[in-house]
């Protein structure tokens, strides 16, 4: 049976660390089973580094945030949440961001000339606080929704986007499942 | 003869579920071992479905968790709350259900003992 000494240890619990762990529960699990496994199976004078390496990619398919991933995806899905393709999301987003200036220009074109804006009280023509106040949101949205996919690593095209509680925003990459767990591609 | 991952992937919170109702606490490698045993290799879970499915019970509060300090590194040891024992009782129930359908379903013919 094979004894891991502390230097080992900090470098395991390091490795999952550099393999994109970083829930701390889930690293503390994944380090003790592996040392469990390394101190099981080596043997006394084994060679810890080409086992640990063989070990440790039995963990995952492609990569090991895999892991985290799901436990994420488990997690995440307990709270309601709705998930948008990437057009769908720019059109909420621009809804959010444009909507109150088009609310705005419609009020002003049915009522009254002017409207009230800010805390003192300054009034301001309706078109010129429209236009000056739309352009700049709509211009970084067609900015965002035009670029090209190398440029845009936030959220490519294809991609999808989940909204809700815990985390608030999510992008989901291209052909992830969704609601089928990813927990098949993991057994 | 291992089961393929679509079988297991529904089952997985049930096993868990009942395996620590039957041994009190374990720990996430002794879960793996305990299956591998009493399914003699047919059904392996990996770590890459166990962990996310402890952390999803512990996060619903059916299972409780203690630590103990190994040296350097924390072992958590995963425990049924009293939710979870209902839960438990409940998920073995509906699976038992679920495998007389298919049963029926399938047209199988149990093995006689």
């Amino acid at each position: 049976m094979y004894t891991l000494s502390d230097q080992q240890v900090d470098f395991i619990l390091d490795d999952i660390r550099r393999h994109g762990i970083e829930i701390e529960d889930l690293q503390q699990n994944l380090l003790d089973h592996i040392c469990i496994l390394v101190e099981q199976n080596l043997e006394e004078n084994g060679d810890f580094e080409q086992y640990y390496s063989s070990v440790i990619s039995s963990f995952y398919r492609q990569e090991m945030r895999e892991i985290e991933e799901e436990t994420l995806f488990l997690l995440t899905h307990k709270t309601p949440y709705i998930v948008l393709n990437r057009i769908q999301f720019f059109g909420l987003l621009f809804t959010v961001v444009m909507g109150p200036f088009i609310g705005y220009a419609l009020h002003a074109m049915t009522g009254s000339n002017t409207i009230t804006l800010g805390l003192d009280g300054v009034a301001i023509e309706e078109w010129k606080a429209t236009i000056v106040f739309s352009l700049h949101p709509l211009l970084i949205l067609l900015v965002l929704f035009f670029t090209p996919e190398r440029l845009d690593p936030l959220i490519p095209r294809g991609a999808r986007v989940l909204l809700g509680v815990r985390p608030f925003i999510r992008i989901l990459p291209t052909d992830e499942p969704l609601l089928d767990s990813p927990a098949s591609r993991l057994i | 003869m291992t089961y393929s991952s679509e079988l297991i992937k529904g089952t997985l919170k049930t096993i868990v579920l009942k395996l620590l109702a039957d041994h009190k606490k374990m720990y996430g490698y002794e879960i793996t071992q305990k299956v591998k045993e009493l399914t003699v290799d047919k059904i392996q879970i990996t770590e890459g479905a166990l962990y996310p499915t402890l952390h999803a019970l512990e996060a619903d509060g059916f299972v409780t968790t203690e630590v103990e300090y190994i040296g350097k590194r924390i072992r958590k040891y995963y425990s049924l709350s009293p939710t979870g024992k209902a839960k438990t009782k409940e998920k073995v129930k509906e699976l038992a259900n679920f495998m007389d359908t298919m049963i029926s379903l399938l047209d199988i013919k149990p093995k006689m003992a």
